[in-house]
């Protein structure tokens, strides 16, 4: 085969390869690659030593029931007018659920050690775990090019996708009965994971009530890249970020405020706390808004009021302070 | 050869103690409110090779029996047991040397047993211990973790052999 016919179809295989894990140019990265690298280590687990879910079974609502209390944490998503549940009791134990809804390939993932639970549009390929961490942050590898990811960076700091970005979608960390209530049609990650685990134990403490390694009071295990004292290490904080700044919001400040306003660089940041779940959904404004926090309504997507559709969501999930403070230094903390 | 029979309940009880132990500090063995429920994996000669974290394997299938939830690791079961045994012949030793025509004063002959006691004991429970007191900056020597396993096998073998020629008698078998 005669070169110029080869070079392009080499090119089309490369694109092939590299397109199957959706991505980004540019991800917010606060330091150079090479010093997460340097940060990385062992967190007892040889890869898949903690085996993700590939193959997820899902439930009914009554089923979770007889599993869950409506105090125990799970994972919601709704996406493609479904909603499924992911207890924090089995993921604790596999901390990635590589799934699919409506043939849109999605991973779900969660790091006890940072108390973050993220999604990410997977392509043709899975993510794993590979027993690393950075921050106390699970180092995810995608199963296409070996490249790894911590995942509150999700920015490729290894491998062929190096310095690119994941691309996010929402996850909810709330209580079983909350979701139950808004999504009552839900379904729910079974325990037939095909490992053998107990899933009534959580090794590192509860959550229902708060125990052991989640308890704030306690300090991180593992060696920070930047150690923030502005809040205690394991105060929850909704995170975000563009691509030039992050943020974090002090969650009983949005909780007792209903509605957060923040000016950043010439741009407002929209925060509104959703009591039904009791989260936060952040949006960027062109303009400061004008709506009281008792006058905006919840459905399934969100905040319901027409003014919310006009926004662009950004997205936020719920994580340690100490973790997201390592990660981004410097974050800009919503308080008022 | 005479075999010492009255030596063979310690020897079994001692392992099969610390068995109970490492097994449920490494989570293989739990309590609380369970119901009655047995499950298997398909494949369980692939999985039962399969390692969770160093000399830590996967479990093949899970018994729930009411107030306890057994997994049933092969590989844990046969590091347990290795680990049980060892520390079982240790014990022994320490308490012949102390008890009969011993070389050593007693509180030496104690602490001939001591030391790989201790690290046999760490050797399942260290990472449980990191996280139930959350030292700060301690995971950083959690890759240590791993050579516990084989370091408490060697120095409990070493120990044993110690023993032997300071006056220990044989566990089972003597001629």
């Amino acid at each position: 085969m005669r070169l110029n016919t080869l070079l392009p179809l080499l090119l089309l295989f490369a694109t092939t390869v590299t397109a199957a894990l959706p991505t980004f140019e540019s991800p917010l990265v606060p330091r150079p690659l090479s010093a997460y690298t340097g940060a990385m280590q062992s967190g007892g687990p040889p890869k898949d030593g903690i085996p993700s879910i590939d193959d997820p079974v899902f439930r009914d609502a009554s089923w979770g029931d007889s599993f869950l209390d409506d105090g125990d944490i799970v994972f919601g998503i709704h996406m493609n007018g479904k909603a499924r549940a992911y207890p924090q009791r089995i993921l604790v134990w596999h901390e990635i659920v590589n799934d699919s809804i409506n043939d849109e390939a999605i991973s779900v993932t969660y790091c006890p050690l940072t108390g973050s639970a993220v999604g990410f549009y997977r392509g043709d390929t899975g993510l794993g775990v590979s027993g690393r961490l950075v921050n106390s942050n699970m180092v995810m590898y995608d199963r296409d090019t070996d490249s790894y990811w911590p995942q509150i960076l999700a920015a490729a700091i290894r491998g062929p996708l190096q310095g690119q970005g994941l691309r996010e979608f929402r996850v909810i960390w709330t209580t079983w009965g909350r979701w139950k209530s808004r999504y009552p049609e839900t379904g729910v990650l079974s325990d037939r994971t095909g490992y053998m685990r107990n899933y009534r134990n959580d090794p590192y403490g509860g959550y229902n009530p708060i125990s052991g390694y989640y308890k704030s009071g306690s300090g991180p295990l593992f060696p920070l890249m930047n150690k923030d004292d502005r809040l205690a290490p394991k105060q929850t904080v909704l995170g975000f970020r563009t691509a030039d700044a992050a943020f974090a919001v002090n969650l009983d400040t949005l909780r007792n405020k209903g509605l957060l306003q923040y000016k950043y660089a010439g741009r407002h940041f929209v925060v509104v706390h959703d009591p039904g779940l009791d989260t936060g959904w952040v949006y960027r404004s062109q303009d400061p808004l004008d709506i009281a926090p008792e006058g905006v309504t919840f459905g399934k997507n969100g905040p319901d009021n027409s003014v919310f559709r006009e926004l662009t969501q950004v997205n936020a999930f719920k994580v340690m302070w100490f973790a997201w403070g390592a990660f981004y230094p410097g974050t800009n903390i919503i308080r008022k | 050869m005479k075999t010492n029979k009255s030596r063979v309940w310690p020897i079994a009880g001692t392992t099969a103690g610390y068995m109970l132990i490492y097994l449920f500090v490494i989570g293989d063995i739990g309590f609380g409110h369970y119901g009655w429920h047995w499950q298997a994996v398909s494949s369980p000669l692939t999985r039962m090779m399969e390692m969770r974290a160093a000399f830590h394997f996967e479990a093949v299938a899970m018994a729930e029996l009411g107030r306890a939830v057994i997994l049933i690791s092969p590989g844990n079961l046969f590091v347990s047991a290795i680990l049980g045994s060892l520390l079982a012949a240790n014990i022994l030793g320490a308490l012949d040397l102390r008890h009969s025509e011993c070389r050593l004063p007693g509180r030496y002959s104690i602490s001939a047993g001591a030391l790989p006691a201790l690290l046999a004991g760490g050797a399942c429970c260290a990472p449980g211990i990191v996280l139930l007191l959350g030292l700060p900056g301690l995971g950083a020597f959690i890759g240590l973790f791993a050579w516990l396993v084989p370091l408490s096998v060697i120095l409990l073998l070493i120990n044993r052999r110690y023993q032997r020629r300071m006056g220990a008698k044989t566990l089972l078998f003597s001629p």
